[in-house]
């Protein structure tokens, strides 16, 4: 588990300040698509050995909802957004 | 009905009410502060980071993106509520905290090691300068820590935790027979 997070509002946090909501890159299906999709997306996870972006929520610092990106083998981070502005950047 | 509200600090039963003999690393605790929460409307985080500069006798205290507390032992809660809300009435929130948190004042020479023992944030005087303020994580409780002075941070927690994080404290700074009391400052 990567130990050190870099939040973008508060610096360099232990993981212990974090709780993890899971995968960031699932786009919520439309009301009207059929009940696969919608199973795939409530129950559906892939567990990756590497790269993996998810969401975090930085609860004991800022509050804030962050996308971290990072290797679940060498728990590498890559990055930490705010999950506003990585969303805002989708389009979404 | 009428009720007659009686206010008390959560710490009466647990701290002397004459000040005792003070170790040079000391747990000052006020026993009341205006404290008022503040929220920038979208988009107005910048105009109310420098409103808030100006506001005087105010300690600004960093609580997230567009989010600080405003905390001041001169002001009365009411004139600190009113004094902000007319400040930056058309870009900003304000709710009264003051009931609800406890400032802790922590000093002495030790007071870093004290802190490291709950506290994984570099708190380094290079790192962390005095002014510096974030929520971080003490324990298993969250609060905001500010460098109020070369050696001196102000722990703000909220009412319910704030039992359980002075006997942290405690704890914490039993190595260095750490002192603690109500503040003659009032
Ligand atoms: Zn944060």
């Amino acid at each position: 588990m990567a130990s050190l997070i870099h939040c973008p509002h508060c610096g360099v946090r232990p993981k212990e300040e974090f709780s993890i909501r899971g995968d960031a890159s699932l786009i919520r299906p439309d009301p009207e698509a059929s009940d696969e999709a919608w199973n795939d997306y409530v129950h559906i996870r892939s567990n990756p050995r590497g790269r993996y972006r998810e969401h975090w929520q930085h609860v004991a610092g800022c509050r804030r909802w962050l996308v971290v990106e990072r290797d679940t083998f060498t728990h590498e981070v890559f990055a930490v957004t705010d999950a506003a502005s990585s969303a805002r950047e989708a389009g979404r | 009905m009428s009720r007659t509200y009686i206010s008390r600090h959560p710490l009466d039963d647990l701290l002397p009410l004459e000040p005792g003999i003070r170790a040079v690393d000391h747990l000052d605790v006020p026993r009341s502060s205006a404290i008022v929460s503040v929220m920038a409307m979208d988009g107005e985080e910048a105009s109310v980071t420098a409103g808030l500069a100006a506001s005087g006798d105010v300690s600004i205290r960093f609580t997230g993106p567009g989010e600080w507390l405003a905390v001041s032992q001169s002001e009365t809660p009411e004139s600190l509520h009113r004094n902000l809300s007319l400040l930056l009435a058309e870009t900003a929130y304000f709710v009264d905290q003051s009931d609800g948190r406890v400032v802790f004042r922590l000093s002495g020479p030790n007071v870093r090691r004290i802190l490291a023992k709950g506290i994984a944030t570099d708190l380094h005087p290079a790192i962390f300068e005095v002014g510096t303020s974030s929520n971080v994580l003490c324990g298993h409780i969250s609060i905001n820590l500010a460098r109020t002075g070369e050696n001196e941070f102000e722990l703000i927690v909220m009412r319910s935790f704030a039992i359980a994080l002075f006997d942290d404290l405690k704890v914490m700074g039993r190595e260095f027979d750490l002192s603690a009391g109500f503040s003659v400052r009032g």
